[in-house]
């Protein structure tokens, strides 16, 4: 059975939460294993995992580079070269913070990745500022991929009329205003051709809306909601009144 | 006495002017819509078609938009405007209800935010609070009408050229309003699709929709319209019945093509034609062949269109002398436009080579290239970025000032658009952008002048201008290559005319 | 009036939007003095995730109120144009982010909105930016409210004019990135215990092998790379808009009021009346 978009989102966000709060070794790595395994088991891991990797790899050796050789605040020094000086604590600091982002990350992105994102669309195109962010999300992931195939459109255009992209930085720099002007150009054209067709289709006129597609809901996964955001409050909470239980 | 029906929908448009400018795009315009009929509003390009359609039907609104004296009356309902802070605001959904708009470039109608071809056409019932089972008929409807009922599970970024135009149209009546106005309908559809369309609109029209159309070529089918109204300027130039308008010859002088039989003698077909000039090989394929390597690539919303499906060239030799007009014709996605790209090392044969003035162009790239093949696309916007049009053609032109301001008034002058040297270039109209890319091309003097489907967008005085750049470039001793799906044009201008079908190349 | 034509607005909707943006506004002032008041005891003691949640909350709530107070007042023409921002932004960001530069590149459509459309457009736009941008990088989520901020300023600086003078707009660029980066380090700081870029991480390291706590390093480091990479967007936006046609520019009411732009409050002698539609008409 297909999740409620909702429920993944909060059941990705709310983990998220908690293991941020938890800040906790075990907690962090069992999340990591449980984010990576689901992924697996809902058939995401190919596309989920390169761009987890993207964004953990380098966020990672920065965290280490940093506090694994400098950490002032560091006393148990295991190894020291001129100002580098690499500490227990500075370890220990960057490799509990990564593992604590990376739980975050990786949930998060298996929660992105696994909801149908037509049916978060339609349900939250049914209310006031629900339908504009819906548009804006939507309307964003529908330009994203199109955009490359348009650029290189551009740039086919314009070596054809004989313009060469020259090597260095003021080379790039002309190249940037030859190409993103008439990108630029079309995409607000075509945002103005848009507001107008969708202004005259109703959209953005109050009164109530209704949506064509039907998405499945259930008692069980509305409580499951409740549930998952109280969790979620309760983790905040208790975390700011002990700050310090845990770590 | 005889109560006449009241009009679906009357204009009285005295003066509209854009914000921040003084002359006015529109003025004395004035037209009744009766239901059931059908309108063509004819002009050349910049004649105010598009102002007009995009106001009548609530797309450009007055007051933001810009300043609007006159009144519109709709749906038993006068809306009357000053041209002052006081006026009234069109509420462009309700609007939208009663007339319903289908612009030239029907891409930009769809909400990009629904992923089938079903959702998209329930958008604007969504918005209007319509219960699920009666958006479910509508829909079916709809599609039935549109002939769109085996696309309703396609996702819009899928379908084609025509298809997406169906969809456009569903989306505009789907909420049947009283009026439907069409911008530009028929531009680039082939024979089938307008054969189509024109028979979706006589269904409209006899459910009671009164249609306008406007074009800028007088279409066999709009000879059957009840009116037409020719612009030029922004005002009315003549109205009547087609037959009036015709007798009189106010399309002439408006610029509007009137698509006739070809009375020109038939060029001499064939592969391999010996050129009457006698002058070198310009351009020369050796047994050329091509395959896209596959890519596909996955959207994070919904699929996206891969590159359309496999055109490929198979063994394509083909020489062309200096001074020949070579045509090269086909249907759609036969690989016209991947040939094109051969031509100036855009795309590089995975087979065979290609010679211009008997240099192998292997491996050099396209921007060297192109100082002696100029390749125009059919987007001339992708082309043009400066900020005004004289800069636009000096772009590139070199150091030398005096010989680069001879050569930009050159090629200005041969495209006429020497009087709009200051213009910015996304200000003109569709038809002069074209003669501007081209006139960037014709500023670097290269000998051979690939055109990508020159003919779509030109207004009659732009298909002039381009007879004319043609033929004074081939006099030059320069060759010129074009591809286009209009075949009379090809017949009235080329020596030479091939047929590019699955990636072959047979002579007509 | 006859019902195809609109009400005029009514004011008491307008003031309970203006109550949320000033509420998000508020949480995320406070979040940022609470954060730096509060920052020594925290950040070497333990995983530091009380600030991280506080820093997480509090700026993110703020971000969600004043998208909830600013996205209903605008009009559909700025709100297709979000996502155009959006895509800018993100293809952008995603390319300089993958190379070794200490730069983000990652605001032009949030400044190129603020400049055609006004600083309330221009801080939904940052702050929708980051959260829509989650979706593919849940690090950016953090850092909405600083999105949001400088939308804002970019839209007060072109408000004020200082994008009718080509060379004023590096330096708006300039002064919005220091207050951008300022706010924008607890967020590095307490949630992400440094840069989660390498460049960046290098500049931090070099504060840190000098003996600075981590909040003042990647202060310090943000000094060093917003500034400058705000005067390069603010830079590029000038360029853009510029390069648009008059009659596009002319269409946003917030350049038209505030003549944001040089040369759009007369008209240009050279602008004849000879193609009067857009590029679509033909």
């Amino acid at each position: 059975m297909r999740l409620h978009p909702l429920t993944s989102l909060a059941a990705a966000g709310s983990t998220a939460v908690i293991t941020t709060a938890a800040a906790s070794w075990p907690v962090s790595l069992t999340v990591i294993a449980a984010a990576v395994g689901l992924s697996f088991a809902q058939g995401a891991a190919r596309r989920m995992l390169p761009a987890a990797a993207v964004i953990l790899v380098p966020l990672v050796l920065s965290l280490l580079a940093l506090h694994g050789l400098f950490f002032p605040e560091g006393t148990t020094v295991l190894a020291q070269w001129g100002p580098a000086r690499v500490t227990a604590q500075g370890l220990q600091f960057a490799l509990e913070r990564a593992a604590q982002l990376s739980a975050a990350v990786l949930v998060l992105l298996l929660g992105s990745f696994t909801v149908s994102v037509p049916d978060l669309v339609a349900v939250l195109s049914t209310r006031g500022v629900n339908a504009r962010f819906a548009f804006v999300l939507a309307s964003t992931l529908t330009l994203l991929p199109a955009i490359s195939s348009r650029l290189e459109r551009i740039r086919q255009a314009q070596e054809a009329r004989g313009l060469v992209i020259r090597p260095g930085i003021p080379g790039r720099v002309a190249a940037f205003r030859w190409q993103a002007v008439p990108l630029l150009l079309s995409l607000v054209e075509e945002a103005g051709t848009r507001a107008a067709a969708l202004q005259a289709r109703g959209f953005g006129s109050a009164g109530p809306i209704t949506s064509y597609r039907q998405v499945l809901d259930s008692p069980v996964q509305r409580w499951a909601r409740v549930v998952l955001l109280l969790a979620a409050l309760a983790a905040i909470v208790f975390r700011l009144w002990q700050p310090t239980a845990g770590a | 006495m005889v109560q006449t029906p009241p009009p679906a929908l009357a204009a009285g448009i005295e003066k509209f002017v854009f914000p921040g400018e003084t002359e006015p795009v529109l003025a004395g315009i004035s037209l009744t819509l009766v239901p059931g009929s059908l309108t063509a509003v004819l002009g050349g390009s910049g004649s105010g078609k598009s102002t007009l359609g995009r106001l009548l039907a609530g797309w450009l609104l007055p007051g933001d938009g810009g300043t609007l004296t006159g009144f519109f009356e709709l749906a038993g309902t006068t809306v009357r405007f000053t041209g002052t802070a006081a006026d009234p605001q069109i509420d462009p959904g309700r609007w939208g209800r009663q007339v319903g708009f289908v612009p030239q470039d029907p891409a930009g109608a769809l909400s990009t935010v629904r992923v089938t071809v079903a959702e998209e056409l329930a958008f604007g019932l969504e918005n209007a609070g319509v219960d699920r089972a009666s958006m479910a008929g509508a829909v079916r409807d709809t599609a039935a009408l549109t002939g769109l009922a085996h696309l309703l599970d396609r996702d819009p970024a899928t379908l084609s050229g025509g298809q997406l135009r169906r969809l456009a149209i569903g989306c505009a009546v789907i909420q049947r309003p009283a009026v439907l106005v069409m911008d530009e309908p028929f531009a680039s559809l082939d024979t089938d699709g307008a054969e189509v369309l024109a028979a979706l609109v006589r269904n409209l029209a006899q459910d009671g929709t009164a249609v306008v159309i406007m074009s800028q070529r007088a279409e066999p089918f709009l000879h059957t319209a009840d009116t037409w109204l020719v612009l030029t300027g922004g005002t009315v130039a003549a109205t009547g019945t087609p037959a009036e308008i015709v007798a009189a010859g106010a399309l002439e002088m408006a610029g509007v093509i009137r698509p006739r039989p070809l009375t020109v003698a038939r060029p001499r077909a064939g592969v391999d034609y010996q050129s009457a000039v006698n002058g070198p090989t310009a351009l020369e394929l050796r047994d050329v062949s091509f395959t896209y390597r596959r890519t596909r690539r996955r959207g994070w919303f919904k699929s996206q269109p891969g590159p359309p499906a496999d055109p490929v060239l198979h063994g394509l030799s083909l020489t062309l002398d200096a001074g020949e007009i070579l045509a090269v014709t086909g249907p759609n996605a036969s690989g016209k436009s991947t040939l094109l790209r051969h031509l100036n090392g855009l795309l590089q044969p995975t087979a065979g080579s290609v010679l211009v003035q008997g240099r192998n162009i292997g491996g050099h790239p396209a921007g060297q290239v192109s100082r002696d093949v100029g390749l125009l696309f059919q987007q001339p916007r992708d082309q043009l970025f400066e900020r005004t049009v004289e800069r636009e053609v000096r772009f590139g032109l070199g150091r030398d000032g005096l010989a680069a301001d001879q050569a930009v008034q050159r090629a200005l002058a041969a495209v006429g658009l020497d009087h709009l040297a200051g213009r910015h270039p996304a200000e003109l109209p569709a038809s002069q952008q074209r003669l501007l890319a081209l006139a960037t091309v014709l500023a670097r003097r290269p000998s051979v002048l690939a055109l990508d489907e020159p003919t779509v967008s030109l207004d009659g005085p732009g298909l002039d201008r381009l007879d004319r750049v043609v033929r004074s470039t081939t006099a030059d001793g320069n060759a010129v290559v074009l591809v286009t799906h209009d075949l009379d044009y090809a017949r009235s201008i080329a020596h030479r005319l091939v047929c590019l079908e699955a990636g072959r190349l047979r002579g007509i | 009036m006859s019902s195809l034509t609109l009400p005029p607005q009514t004011p008491a909707t307008a003031r309970n939007r203006r109550l949320l943006e000033v509420l998000g506004a508020v949480a995320i002032a406070g979040t940022y003095i609470y954060l730096v008041l509060n920052q020594p005891a925290d950040i070497t003691g333990g995983p530091g995730s009380a600030s991280a949640l506080i820093a997480l909350s509090g700026f993110l709530v703020g971000a969600v109120l004043l998208i909830i107070g600013v996205l209903p007042t605008l009009p559909v023409s700025t709100l297709v144009l979000i996502p155009v921002a959006l895509v800018l932004n993100i293809v952008l960001g995603q390319f300089v982010g993958s190379t070794l530069v200490p730069f983000y590149l990652d605001a032009i459509g949030t400044v190129l909105i603020a400049v055609l459309a006004g600083p309330a457009a221009g801080a939904a736009t940052g702050a929708l930016s980051s959260i829509i941008w989650s979706f593919f990088n849940p690090t950016v989520l953090p850092f909405a409210a600083g999105a949001a901020l400088i939308g804002c300023l970019a839209g007060l600086a072109a408000r004020y004019g200082l994008f009718r003078r080509f060379y004023l707009a590096p330096v708006a660029g300039f002064l919005t990135g220091i207050v951008g980066g300022v706010v924008s380090a607890p967020v590095a700081a307490f949630v992400f215990g440094g840069t989660s870029g390498l460049a960046t991480g290098a500049i931090v390291s070099a504060f840190r092998s000098m003996g600075d706590s981590l909040l003042a390093a990647i202060t310090k480091q943000a000094l060093i790379s917003d500034p400058m990479d705000k005067a390069i967007v603010f830079t590029l936006v000038a360029v853009l808009v510029y390069a648009l046609p008059r009659r596009t520019r002319l269409q946003f009411p917030f350049v038209r009021q505030y003549r944001v732009l040089a040369g759009t409050a007369s008209n240009h002698p050279g602008n004849q009346p000879t193609g009067h539609s857009t590029g679509q008409d033909a």
